[in-house]
């Protein structure tokens, strides 16, 4: 919040020269509709741009996957060209990634940190904002490339010097660095601001080890980004000025090493892999002690674990380069370091289990997520570890095994984990639930169809068929399981598109009912996000939450009679606030963070066709740049007092 | 919201409300902060963490880059040392080194004038914090310095071209520059943040209480210092 | 070829360990649909044919065992704890609370302590294999170099003991400068050059020296080793080993562009004696041919090939820097001086042969008739069952980017193409001579 304390009691009436620096600019107050929308500051609403955000580009992504799975249906298949294919696998595997599950992960963090933390919103709203957009544009960005030339094509690792200009000449790839350079310009500043708002924006009383386990796998997973990012920024730095400039960085004829590329990249790669899956191991950890009724078995256990895997990640990158030629030695010391890796994650799903041990089992469709997110995360972290074995993985590395294997732990486990939060915070987010029938059906469409698609590709890749690849032959003898895979495909493309079904029918239930209140805590909850009012108000909390112990809201509700026994001695609709924001004062929006962000992606497309564009974008970004650093976090027209002033945010 | 609170117009006794801070102090005079160091410094931090890794990263592929470079020239491929004059080729293959390119003390000279200009960045918050009037002063004469650093480079980018060492001529070309590059960019925006500094200064307006803002450039320009350091170490004084 | 080296000092035993019986046994429903179906799967990783391959095997087995306890384990357990501690929502009561545990120590220390020790224990054999898998004869004597290219693989075997490489930087001597340099400046020019399928003698291992002419690539022959990446610029070592004589194909499995489903490859073991047969035939030069049609081919062939693909009959020209201005992205198209020896074409995905003596590209195991083929297809008795494939061989020639995808457009910026350029320029009658000169290389 506030950074320089400027306080500037005016007495009513009293003219003073209050700065204001574009003259007949004003700021959107109190904006309404579409530019509410462009210009709020609220991590809230920001969160749920997130998700809606990542849910176009799960379309994108998606249709991309179906298309993949057509072609491979039936061998020699000619549905897709070689090229079509080639870029259509990158821009899935990249658009999934960067576009889909960081973002979903984003759209929670931003939602969810400071309420748990008990914050009325991030350290830096505007930051906030700007890093919403950035991500925003520089993903849009990404798939323009569709219409301008064509897709990258080198796979979502885009290995060098596959990725030069000389193999690739479409601007693809271009267009690849340079949005997803954007992309991570918005993780940077994210992360930056999540981690100051959960480090030094806590409840009073609430202690580290008072922090729930969302909030630390959350913390763990901006901690990653804060120091994973830079590293492909660079990575995509040489290769930009390789391929827009003539650099020679991975031009072999001039001595440079390709493998400088898959360092690079997979010291980033890593980290991201667990920054991916962090989030939703934080989820269930919030929902399945909600429906066991118990707290989460361990907590200190599953907070280092946590930062175990967040520290190991950084050193396991190589095991990505067992066959790339790395010499025995660092085979064999990664190979270790990977082997060990599997303890903090064991530790995690033992403990989930041992929390299911003796509860009371609500299975509502967000606990059966979580619930699948354990078994299926299970089957993932198994043939992980298989190929953490080097000599296994110089058979299973680079086939359908690896691909069965991180959609395991990418789709059966962090979306699974998301889809289990959707579930779980829509009521706190929208005041609604989300129909628990349909949601059976969803869980049961995706289950099925998730483990008929992925679970054959496990057989595929021990039977050879290397991944990337457009088309094989009969002769090979993939087709049975490929036609299972891309009918499995199918069900889980439905199943996913029953989110939209059931969020759709659920709200037109609840507003033909006369949108009855769900009330704080419908869930009988133990974080304080549920001790607010649903919808959540703008202001968050009416009082800052004083915290005790972990879990303090549901201790708040259940406490020993004098026999010793536990009892339920308030409803949560008791004891949470009433929501009323009288008196609060919150940061107000702002139209320089999206006019900046808009600015970069201009720049980036001046790079790639013509470096005249890049004088607009200059003058635009100068002009946002400036006009953030002049506007004080408040509008001072409004507020009888501002004690907020961001002028250095910008810095 | 509730019935029961409703009713008695009070707090259920377990309740937030019930058990609240008096904050209102709070509301407007000092931000509470959990670790006790302002949002702004603490962001800092973390943003020159990742900081370390970018130049991390880039210093490794300078070292990797200029080590192939060498091992090819002394190899003798021919696609390499075309890229160069013969002459320089040839003390590169004898001293196995690029150390034949550089001008250790002009370097050492304009290194030093970047170390000075971190003193009087400490003499410009230290100025701040008593409001005694000499920020101006200091934080000018530390952008100027840093100018003349960001000069120095200029003029030695320019000495190296003409030697014949282009950016998309070979691979330690393209290191080279890249690297010092990235690092005069950073230097480039601290002292365009310090001139914003400046102009503050000239107005009045960087006073005592905003002592915080001129640290939070100073940390930034520490940290550009300290990197150079690294990078003259690595660069310039290792062969 | 080097010699079969005494490994019996290394932990892992190439001994077999009853695997039939092993793999009947398993009680994994996975296990048991991959070895059910394996007949037809050419590149099934549980069918090892060679000390390599049943290395990672043998110690692949005992993994899954332990893999599948956990599986069941977890998955069972979470699926038995959700339904045994479910509460049905009429039934709930929100003072009946379960036990609240919040933790203990000593259970949580033993799975975390538990494991690492299965993993360390696991470890021993795990990195045992790692420098086994690395192990080669003589470190300095390679067998074969594995040059990977878009889309096709060339094999480069030694021929009169001076090495793979020549004294490229011209300083008197052959060494690590040397290799340092562009792969196109130090091949040597007098050795045996040949694609896509690596013929090797049965019962030795080969180790080889790998590298790639342009992006990355992988070598991989899942029934004789795993893969090991061939990376431009850098030489890579590592080995394989077939029992017996046969057939084990592989495919490139490093993403290389845009055909790299196209880009297969085969390793072809023979009994010792035919090896040496093969490869004293490889060194021989090509005769140039005495028929009318097939000599009018090899005039096409001077006038259009040879700016990429080189026959060495003594006779062709090639100018002097040939082998750094082709007009290639890899700067090298398959050598053709043996080409009718090879029963594959274009990266293996087409065979040089058809009818009923041959069988397709990817499912034969028996190459009893390997050195035979040439002949066998000349001569008028078994004409009919071992038949060039001439029809598709000149539609190859004619338009080859259209039967596999290739930019081989000329790249006015960078001057290079990839993969073979389309000759529509050729008649039907010069497309005839051609394909009848190449039936001549054997």
């Amino acid at each position: 919040m506030a950074i320089i304390e400027e306080p500037l009691a005016l007495p009513e009436g009293t003219s003073t020269k209050v700065e204001r620096p574009l003259g007949a600019y004003t700021r959107p107050r109190n904006p309404a509709g579409l530019v509410n929308w462009l210009t709020t500051v609220d991590h809230k609403k920001i969160g749920i741009m997130y998700g809606t955000a990542a849910l176009f580009f799960l379309v994108i992504g998606g249709v991309a996957a179906l298309l993949i799975r057509i072609q491979l249906a039936v061998p020699d298949s000619q549905f897709l060209s070689a090229d079509a294919y080639n870029q259509i696998f990158t821009m899935h595997g990249t658009v999934m990634i960067f576009l889909v599950v960081m973002p979903v992960g984003a759209a929670f963090a931003n939602y969810l940190l400071p309420l748990q933390v008990g914050a009325r919103d991030v350290a830096f709203p505007r930051i906030n904002a700007f890093s919403f957009w950035i991500f925003f544009f520089g993903g849009l960005m990404l798939n323009t490339s569709w219409f301008l030339g064509g897709g990258a094509d080198g796979g979502w690792f885009n290995y060098a010097p596959n990725n030069g200009i000389a193999y690739s000449p479409t601007p693809g790839i271009d267009f690849w660095n340079i949005g997803l350079l954007i992309v991570g310009i918005g993780s940077l500043t994210g992360s930056v601001n999540l981690i100051t708002t959960v480090l030094n924006m806590r409840a009073p009383g609430m202690s580290m080890m008072k922090v729930p386990v969302f909030t630390w796998m959350t913390l763990v997973t901006q901690f990653l980004l804060l120091l994973a990012i830079p590293v492909l920024t660079v990575a995509q730095v040489l290769l930009s000025t390789d391929r827009l400039f003539g650099a020679n960085f991975f031009n072999v004829e001039q001595g440079a090493d390709p493998l400088l590329w898959q360092h690079l990249f997979w010291i980033f790669g890593h980290p991201e892999v667990y920054l991916m899956i962090l989030p939703a191991f934080g989820i269930v950890s919030e929902v399945i002690p909600t429906f066991a009724r118990k707290p989460i078995f361990g907590y200190p256990f599953m907070v280092f674990s946590g930062i175990a895997i967040g520290f190991m990640g950084f050193g396991v990158w190589a095991h990505h380069m067992f066959v790339a030629g790395i010499g025995p030695l660092s085979v064999t010391a990664f190979t270790l370091a990977t082997m060990f890796i599997a303890v903090p994650t064991g530790v995690k799903i033992l403990n989930w289990l041992a929390t299911l041990w003796g509860g009371r089992l609500t299975l509502n469709t967000p606990m059966l997520f979580a619930i699948a997110l354990v078994t299926q995360f299970t089957i993932g972290g198994l043939s992980g570890v298989s190929h953490s074995l080097a000599a296994h993985d110089t058979q299973q590395t680079d086939t359908y095994y690896i691909v069965a294997h991180f959609h395991y732990v990418l789709f059966g486990g962090a979306f699974f984990g998301f889809v289990a939060g959707m579930y779980f915070w829509w009521p706190k987010a929208f005041g609604y639930k989300l129909n628990d029938k349909i949601g059976k059906v969803h869980f049961w469409t995706m289950v099925v169809g998730f483990n008929l698609t992925f679970g054959p590709q496990h057989i595929l890749g021990l039977q050879g068929m290397p991944r990337r690849m457009h088309t094989y032959a009969d002769a090979q003898g993939f087709n049975l399981w490929n036609a299972v895979s891309t009918f499995g495909s199918f069900i889980l493309g439905i199943g996913t598109l029953m989110v939209l079904f059931n969020a759709a029918v659920s709200y037109r239930n609840w507003r033909a009912a006369a949108r009855p209140d769900v009330g704080p805590d419908p869930w009988d909850s133990r974080s304080l996000e549920w001790s607010i009012q649903s919808p959540t108000p703008e202001h968050n909390f009416d009082v800052d939450p004083v915290v005790t112990q972990l879990d303090d809201f549901w201790h708040r509700k259940y406490q020993k009679d004098e026999n010793g026994t536990l009892r339920q001695v308030h409803t949560g609709d008791e004891i949470a606030q009433p929501g009323n924001g009288e008196g609060v004062h919150l940061p107000a929006p702002s139209y320089w963070p999206i006019m900046l962000a808009f600015s970069i992606p201009i720049l980036g497309y001046g790079l790639i066709f013509n470096l005249w564009l890049i004088v607009p974008a200059v003058i635009l970004m100068l002009v946002a740049l400036y006009g953030w650093a002049l506007e004080p976090a408040d509008d001072l027209d409004i507020d009888d007092h501002h004690d907020h002033d961001h002028e250095l945010e910008t810095v | 919201m509730t019935d029961v609170a409703a009713l008695d117009n009070r707090p259920v006794a377990n309740s937030y409300l019930a058990t609240a801070l008096d904050d209102h102090d709070d509301a407007h005079g000092g931000h509470r902060t959990s670790l006790g160091l302002s949002n702004m410094k603490l962001a800092m931090w973390l943003f020159l963490g990742s900081e370390c890794l970018l130049f991390g990263a880039l210093i490794s592929t300078y070292l990797l880059s200029k080590a192939r470079f060498v091992t090819e020239v002394v190899a003798g491929n021919p696609l390499v040392t075309s890229t160069m004059p013969a002459e320089l080729i040839q003390e590169f293959a004898e001293s196995q080194s690029v150390e034949p390119m550089y001008d250790i003390p002009f370097t050492s000279a304009s290194s030093f004038i970047l170390l000075m200009s971190s003193l009087t960045m400490v003499l410009a918050h230290k100025a701040t914090v008593e409001d005694n009037g000499q920020n101006k002063i200091w934080l000018s004469a530390t952008a100027l310095l840093g100018s003349i650093f960001i000069a120095g480079q200029v003029y030695e980018f320019t000495a190296f071209y003409r030697e014949g060492l282009t950016y998309t001529g070979n691979l330690f070309g393209s290191a080279f520059y890249t690297l010092t590059g990235f690092h005069g960019a950073h230097v480039t925006g601290g002292i365009l943040m310090l001139l914003s500094l400046v102009y503050m200064a000239f107005r009045g307006k960087l006073r005592s209480d905003r002592a915080e803002t001129v640290e939070l450039v100073g940390l930034y320009w520490h940290f550009v210092d300290i990197v150079w350091v690294l990078i003259f170490t690595i660069v310039y004084l290792i062969p | 070829m080097g010699s079969r080296s005494d490994h019996s000092t290394v932990a892992v035993s190439r001994r077999r360990f009853g695997r039939p019986a092993v793999k009947a046994a398993l009680v994994s429903t996975l296990v048991l649909i991959l070895a059910a179906c394996s007949d037809d799967k050419p590149l099934n990783t549980f069918e090892p044919r060679g000390p390599k391959a049943e290395a990672i095997d043998n110690l692949m087995m005992p993994i899954w065992y332990v893999m599948g306890v956990v599986f069941l384990a977890v998955v069972g357990g979470g699926i038995v704890l959700s339904i045994r501690n479910r509460v049905k929502d009429e039934d709930f009561d929100p003072n009946d609370l379960p036990e609240q545990i919040h933790g203990n120590t000593k259970v949580e220390l033993t799975w975390t302590i538990l494991p690492a020790v299965i993993l360390a224990v696991i470890a021993i054999p795990v990195v045992n294999t790692i420098w086994f898998l690395e192990e080669t004869n003589e470190p300095d004597e390679l067998d074969v170099m594995v040059i990977g290219q878009q889309w096709w693989w060339e094999f480069r075997y030694d021929v009169d003991g001076d090495g793979f490489i020549i004294d490229a930087n011209g300083d008197g001597e052959v060494n690590d400068d040397d290799w340092e340099l562009p792969v196109q400046f130090i091949l040597d020019p007098d050795d045996v050059a040949t694609a896509n399928e690596m013929v090797v003698p049965a019962g030795e291992q080969v180790d080889l020296v790998l590298t790639s002419r342009d992006v990355i690539h992988s070598f991989w022959i899942p029934r004789l080793n795993g893969k090991r990446d061939t990376v431009p610029g850098r030489w890579h070592t590592w080995s394989l080993e077939a029992d017996n004589p046969g057939k084990y194909v592989g495919w490139c499995t490093e993403y290389c562009g845009l055909s790299h489903a196209r880009m297969r490859m085969s390793v072809i073991a023979l009994e010792p004696a035919d090896y040496q047969a093969w490869f004293e035939n490889q060194q021989q030069q090509a005769e140039v041919p005495t028929d009318e049609e097939a000599l009018a081919g090899r005039t096409v062939f001077q006038n259009q090939c040879i700016s990429c693909h080189v026959i060495d009959d003594g006779e062709l020209e090639y100018p002097d820097d040939y082998a750094s201005n082709v007009p290639l992205a890899s700067r090298a198209a398959p050598n053709l001086t043996h080409f009718a020896t090879r029963t594959t074409f274009a990266g293996s995905i087409f065979s040089v042969y058809e009818g009923e003596g041959t069988t397709a590209a990817d499912d034969a195991l028996e190459v009893s008739d390997y050195l035979q083929i040439p002949e066998l297809a000349k001569t008028p008795e078994t004409r009919d069952d071992y038949r060039l494939n001439t029809a598709l061989l000149k539609q190859w020639v004619a338009n080859a980017p259209g039967l596999k995808a290739m930019s081989s457009d000329v790249d006015p910026e960078t001057g290079v193409g990839r993969g073979m350029l389309a000759f529509p320029q050729l008649t039907d009658e010069e497309l005839d001579q051609v394909v009848a000169y190449l039936a001549t290389l054997d």
